[in-house]
């Protein structure tokens, strides 16, 4: 280019230049000079002043008629202004498409990869008509640091436009390149696809036996990003048995050496998940692993404290599902004098995990220590922590006690406000056994100044209200400060009073009446006027029920503070690294799902409903005839055992019959209503459900009828159920699991709120996945002790349900899962047929079921674990073998 | 994988930043520099209100609320903001590294990213500071498009990033913020600041072995020691985090050798023959070939360019502290508290503990406490003194010689009278120091060569041993 052009232009431009723009004007002389440094400054100074977040777009053509240079430096430079503008201005890049097509001929593969590169983070429709040409050529490229590239650039095509990623063919070609000679052009495939079978749902990784091997000989090769990106989408890989499984694990074990922790972990993951599906008969090859896996799980302990955080997350988590990899290791979660707070807090959560007789001397030891430490929320985790030792360790309770008394004479404020709350916990868990130091806890009343120590200290008085001399005394110090104190305190008060009323009527009988008072007509508190308001009620017409009520015994409790539900958890165990692990949450209840989708999820529900409504319409005839639904030959669908729970006397006017059933994989509660004498209509109920013994609670607590019931009318209605550990009733160990779920019901036409309770059939809580390979069955039969069995015969079946192939079918409808049948040796006519089931809370149930041609019963022998749950399951069966 | 990245100073100017997703229709929405703010707004004010990172209420959260101590502890690296994504950091030298993600991403792999990125920056402006970091901006955005492409990490190896990176780094003059504490005995490898140099020259060519580049490589075998003393002076845990690093300038890459004692034991179980050296485990980086490890504890590797870890290990239990701490404290009356500390070096003679600092906190009731050093001859400059503004005594030695031992006494003078909780406010002693040229482990290095003969190649072999306190207390 002659020079004297390049002068005419800047004089050109000099007369549409105002004086603001001078910065600009002597930026733009300097991008058409001719000497190539300036230029290379000139484009500095502009990528410069873009990042401080100056305008620089009015230059965006001078920069890019730099682009036509040899100068790779110049070029490269160019294209990171372009990749800035192609986020925040793509209207301005597709002037440049020109040079990026051209450019993705370049013979140099820095400049092709840069342009597939940039191109790909142009979101604008119109470019990647464009994209498709120059993609298709770089994913086939002979430089494999433009395949590479390539690769990614599909996953970025694809956020743009699906459709173009199919139409065109970029998955196979992808799905190709997962065999590609180079190790990070693997790595990327599988990345990207990856990325795509997240986002759109489908399996288009579609590993087979030769993907696998491919991915496990690249494992090997591959950078540690790419070790990351193989063992990830291993991990969501299922192997096809036992046998493959321990192929792969012993493929990935070399890769817990890695220096890299991400390495590590994703192997951890991988490791731990197929482990469930080696199966009990491998014990030793599993024992072997655990031991393996102790060391690289410590060692990440030694790593940054970042990286020490999310290790210690994910170990919570190991520890929970496989206590065994680290229960010799606790001396190496103790905390450092120089831990950052968050390590300290996640290693006092695992050694509550870890602590055992063994080593609770240490540990308290190690929790004394922490507990004069200066951050305060570590010192009250430390108290607590000796606390939840004692509610864990029963034999190690004493000395926990020991430990927390001296504590509380050091009478600092939070520390003894602390250990009241733990202390609370303890009695609860180990009644009448330590109250003999609630002398030195009165001793320290006045330093509580926080709701909860308070409640605390309140329950304990009006517990022992017996041993504490001056217990009334002590309770009218509170009542002085009854309406400035905290809910929760109030609560506690007024049930602590009415406790300490009741062991001694004489002394108290002014407190009590005053502390109702205060509750029923002075409080806001619809919780606190309820509670004074049952208790009044109780004490005024029966004093002896009222005592079997509020002094009754109380379910023991356990430290479960921070235990994960048994689903939950192993669906986190798959989620090890991710963020999941660190938020001990599912995916789903963080990610922020994009647009699509939510609006179809909302359809579905609707379709359900209305196909359930219809379905309850036939289901009155239907019921009359039993079995017959069985012979059509699809599946079979439980109905819900419908018993009356409620009459009209109890409820104003409404009688109710209930149960529980299965459907789609949701657990239901149904309703039928009838309306008998209630004068309004009954058009919207909200429902509450105890705890119990199954944890189950209302995922909704509106149930709306549709239509209404007017009087005299009926209806039905149903309400999905979800299972938290939270609603988990506590048990008495040994005894059976109760079966009833109690349920409150307000109807909201008319405020009336009345209770029932339902008998829950277990078969509602059978999972969809609860069937096992038989070799499973039989080894897990066979592990479990003959004392955990339980025998019964149904009889007076009808011809038709004693007919094996159709309860097969009929069980499947329930999710009892058909195992093997064989015929009985030396018995003419008798079979045994076995069954599978699991509980969505990971109860397994195995079944043995014996048929005797031309007799109208059956033999049943069940086995398993859950002893507490075993006549339930029986229940369970018997009723589905009669419906 | 990650929406963004971005390097943020100390006071939380956003220094750099680098866009790869956006997830709102339209327009840049989720990731405009106001959320870079809010994001270092909680990491500065992180109360402990938030400490369960997914932002749910726990049971100990409510019951807090009633007196909310306004603490600022450190933030956990990884946790949620309002706006929907989870934020993840690093903190390097006062910078913030961070970035944010929109999915289920490996949380572990991005922290690793993150430092991955840190250490990059750092080998190629020789520092890591804001000001090397503002000074080669246009080097760190080319460095950065290669190692990210759109927010999944593709090259992170300062040596394989050199064939690809075009800019020349500005360097930056250290100033010392660092260098009052290094004696240039232990200073380590990562203190050579020295970035590394592009070897591709403008016109794209590569340039072969620098001509004026001096062939160096600095090895150090450096352990860190965590040692929790109880107050009568027996160790309760005691483990060494050890890890051999290295900086490379050699040129044209040569394969190295490097062996390591032979009788070197891995696995807590198997009792070594006495005398050996003995660690629970062991890991090494990417390039170590491990062909004649087990046989002759001797490990090949080609030495990728700049900083690395070759290996590191770990050891817990048995092994002789350097120091022991004897404390001791005495109510001379109600409000006059006498403590002593003895502290007795029991490494070799021919070696010592540099710049040896003892901290020993006092209760917040002290009024005045004076401190005297009873010293054995030839320990050098000691001083003692109460440092009122973080209520504690500071002890320094320059140089505490093995198989010397010296004693400090404070006469505590306490504004009440002393109680049980008073007391426990002591403590506890705190102890930091190196020791140059020694390490605890007895892991060595036996040899560090070239392995193929290269005639007349003769580097410069630094190698150096130094043992640092990382968590070295003693309780009271």
């Amino acid at each position: 280019m002659p020079k004297g052009k390049d002068s005419s232009n800047a004089n050109d431009s000099r007369f549409f230049t105002t004086q603001k723009k001078g910065e600009l004007h002597e930026l733009r002389m300097e991008l058409h000079a001719t000497e190539k440094q300036v230029k290379v400054d000139a484009v500095k100074k502009v990528i410069a002043s873009m990042t401080v977040g100056k305008d620089v777009s009015s230059l965006f053509t001078d920069v890019l008629n730099c682009v036509q240079t040899g100068n790779i430096e110049l070029k490269k430079l160019v294209y990171l202004y372009l990749i800035n503008y192609a986020k925040t201005q793509p209207e301005l890049t597709l002037l440049a498409v020109n040079t990026f097509v051209k450019d993705s001929n370049d013979p140099n593969p820095l400049i092709r990869a840069l342009a597939v590169r940039t191109m790909g983070c142009i979101r604008v429709d119109r470019i990647t008509e464009y994209l498709c040409e120059p993609l298709g050529r770089a994913l086939r490229d002979e430089d494999p640091y433009v395949r590479k590239t390539a690769a990614v650039c599909v996953a970025k095509l694809y956020d743009i436009a699906p459709d173009l990623v199919a139409e065109r063919g970029f998955l196979e070609t992808l799905h190709d390149l997962i065999s590609d000679s180079n190790p990070s052009v693997v790595a990327n495939a599988v990345a990207a696809l990856s990325e795509i079978a997240e986002a759109s749902g489908k399996d288009v990784m579609k590993i087979s036996a030769a993907v696998l091997q491919k991915l496990l000989a690249a494992l090997n090769e591959c950078t540690e990003w790419g070790q990351v990106f193989i063992l990830d989408s291993l991990a969501k890989y299922t192997p096809a048995d036992g046998r493959e499984a321990e192929g792969i694990i012993e493929r990935v074990t070399p890769r817990l050496q890695h220096a890299n922790s991400a390495v590590v972990m994703s192997a951890v993951k991988v490791i731990l998940s197929y482990m469930e599906l080696m199966g009990s008969s491998n014990s030793d090859a599993i024992r072997a692993l655990t031991r393996k896996l102790a060391p690289p799980l410590v060692t990440l302990l030694n790593s940054e404290p970042e990286i020490q955080y999310v290790a210690l997350r994910n170990i919570n988590l190991i520890v929970q599902k496989r206590p065994h990899i680290l229960e010799n290791e606790i001396k190496v979660f103790f905390c450092k004098y120089n831990d950052p707070i968050y390590v300290k807090m996640e290693k006092l959560e695992i050694i509550i995990k870890l602590v055992s007789e063994k080593n609770i001397d240490q540990v308290l030891l190690e929790l004394k220590e922490y507990s004069t430490e200066v951050d305060v929320d570590f010192v009250r985790k430390a108290v607590s922590a000796i606390g939840r030792c004692a509610v864990k360790l029963e034999r190690a309770a004493e000395r926990c006690i020991g430990v927390l008394l001296e504590l509380i004479q050091t009478k600092v404020n939070y520390v003894v406000q602390e250990s009241v709350i733990v202390i609370k916990d303890i009695f609860r868990r180990y009644p009448n056994r330590y109250e003999s130091i609630i002398a030195t806890l009165c001793d320290n009343l006045d330093t509580l100044d926080e709701p909860l120590a308070r409640a605390s200290m309140i329950w304990i008085i009006g517990e022992y209200a017996e041993r504490i001399d001056n217990a009334d005394e002590l309770l009218d110090t509170f009542l002085e400060t009854f309406e400035e104190e905290d809910p929760a305190v109030q609560l506690q008060l007024l049930t602590a009073t009415v406790k300490c009323f009741l062991k001694n009527p004489e002394d108290t009988q002014d407190m009590v009446q005053r502390v109702l008072d205060l509750a029923t007509e002075e409080s806001d508190n619809p919780d606190l006027r309820d509670r004074g308001f049952i208790y009044w009620r109780l004490l005024s017409t029966d004093p002896e029920a009222a005592k079997m009520v509020v002094l009754g015994d109380k379910p023991v409790i356990e430290d479960d503070i921070f235990k994960l539900d048994p689903s939950l958890l192993n669906s986190l165990i798959g989620q090890i690294a991710t963020l999941s692990s660190v938020y001990h949450k599912p995916p789903d209840a963080f990610v922020v799902r994009r647009a699509a989708g939510t609006g179809l999820g909302g359809d579905e529900d609707d379709d359900e409903d209305d196909y359930e409504a219809e379905n309850d319409v036939g289901g009155e005839d239907l019921l009359d005839i039993g079995g017959m639904g069985i012979s059509d030959g699809g599946l079979y669908e439980p109905k819900a055992p419908m018993n009356k729970v409620v009459g009209p006397e109890k409820s104003n006017g409404i009688e109710v019959h209930a149960g529980f059933r299965q459907l789609n994989g949701t657990i239901r509660l149904e309703m039928d209503i009838q309306n008998i004498s209630s004068q309004a209509s009954v058009h919207g109920l909200a429902i509450q459900l105890n705890k119990n013994s199954f944890g189950l609670s209302p995922a909704s607590q509106q149930i709306v009828c549709n239509p209404p019931i007017p009087t005299g009318g009926s209806g039905s209605a149903a309400v999905e159920l979800v299972v938290t550990p939270s609603m988990l009733a506590p048990m008495p160990p040994g005894q059976p699991a109760n079966p009833q779920v109690q349920v409150a019901i307000k109807n909201m036409a008319t405020g009336n709120v009345f209770y029932f309770a339902v008998i829950f059939n277990l078969d509602a809580l059978f999972s969809q996945d609860g069937t096992m390979e038989r070799s499973a069955f039989i080894e897990t039969w066979k592990s479990i002790d003959d004392r955990n069995e339980l025998y019964g015969t149904v009889s007076d079946l009808p011809p038709s349900n004693v007919d094996i192939e159709s309860v097969i079918n009929k069980f499947k409808g329930y999710n009892c899962f058909f195992i093997a049948r064989r015929p009985v040796p030396n018995a003419e006519g008798q079979e045994v047929v076995y069954f599978s089931m699991r509980t969505v809370t990971n109860m397994e149930f195995l079944a043995e079921l014996t048929f005797k041609q031309g007799v109208n019963a059956t033999k049943i022998c069940l086995k398993t674990e859950k002893a507490a749950y075993a006549p339930l399951a029986k229940a369970a069966l018997e009723s589905m073998l009669r419906a | 994988m990650i929406s963004n990245f971005f390097v943020l100073s100390p006071r939380g100017d956003t220094i750099i930043a680098k866009q790869y997703r956006n997830y709102r229709e339209g327009g840049t929405g989720a990731h405009e520099r106001s959320h870079t703010e809010a994001f270092f707004r909680k990491i500065k004010f992180w109360d402990e209100m938030n400490l369960t990172p997914g932002g749910e209420e726990t049971s100990s959260d409510q019951q807090k609320s009633g007196e909310k101590q306004q603490k600022t502890g450190d933030a956990p690296p990884v946790f949620m903001m309002p706006d929907g994504l989870s934020y993840l950091h690093v903190k390097r030298n006062g910078l913030i590294f961070g970035c944010a993600a929109a999915s289920n991403v490996s949380a572990v792999t991005i922290i690793d990213l993150l430092s991955t990125v840190a250490r990059v920056f750092k080998d190629y402006c020789g520092t890591l500071s804001e000001e090397a970091i503002r000074k080669n901006f246009i080097l760190l955005y080319e460095l950065l498009d290669e190692m990210l492409d759109y927010g999944y990490p593709q090259i992170t190896r300062t040596s394989t990033l050199k064939s690809c990176v075009y800019n020349e780094p500005i360097v930056v003059e250290n100033i010392g913020s660092t260098s009052n504490m290094i004696n240039p005995k232990t200073a380590s490898a990562n203190s050579v600041h020295k970035p590394v140099i592009s070897s591709v020259n403008a016109n794209g060519r590569k340039t072969d072995s620098n001509a004026n580049q001096k062939n160096e490589i600095f090895v150090d075998i450096l352990e860190r020691l965590n040692v929790l003393f109880s107050a009568n002076g027996y160790v309760l845990n005691s483990t060494i985090d050890g890890c051999i690093q290295m900086k490379s300038y050699l040129a044209g890459n040569p394969e190295l050798r490097l062996a390591l004692n032979e009788d070197l034991i891995i696995g807590k179980k198997e009792s070594g023959t006495y005398g050996s050296v003995n660690v629970d485990d062991i890991n090494f980086n990417d390039c170590v070939n491990l062909n004649e490890f087990e046989s002759a504890r001797t490990l090949t590797f080609v030495p990728p360019e700049g900083e690395f870890v070759v290996l590191n290990y770990r050891l817990t239990g048995d092994f002789n502290t350097p120091f022991r701490i004897f404390p001791s404290i005495e109510e001379v009356d109600s409000k006059t508290l006498e403590i002593t500390i003895l502290i007795r070096a029991e490494m070799p003679q021919n070696h010592f503990g540099a710049n040896v600092s003892v901290e020993l906190p006092l209760p917040k009731c002290t009024n005045v406490a004076h401190c005297n050093v009873i010293s054995s001859p030839g320990t050098g400059y000691t001083n003692a003194e109460f440092v009122r503004s973080e209520g504690k005594i500071l002890w320094t030695m320059k140089k505490l010689p093995g198989g010397t031992e010296q004693t400090m006494k404070a006469k505590v003078s306490l504004s009440q009278a002393c109680t049980t909780q008073i007391r426990r406010e002591v403590g506890p002693i705190n102890l930091n120091f190196e020791i140059p040229m020694y390490n605890v482990s007895k892991l060595q290095v036996r040899y560090l060569r070239i392995a193929e003969s290269m005639a007349g190649y003769t580097p410069y072999r630094w190698v150096r041993y130094v043992t640092q306190s990382n968590s070295y207390v003693c309780r009271l």
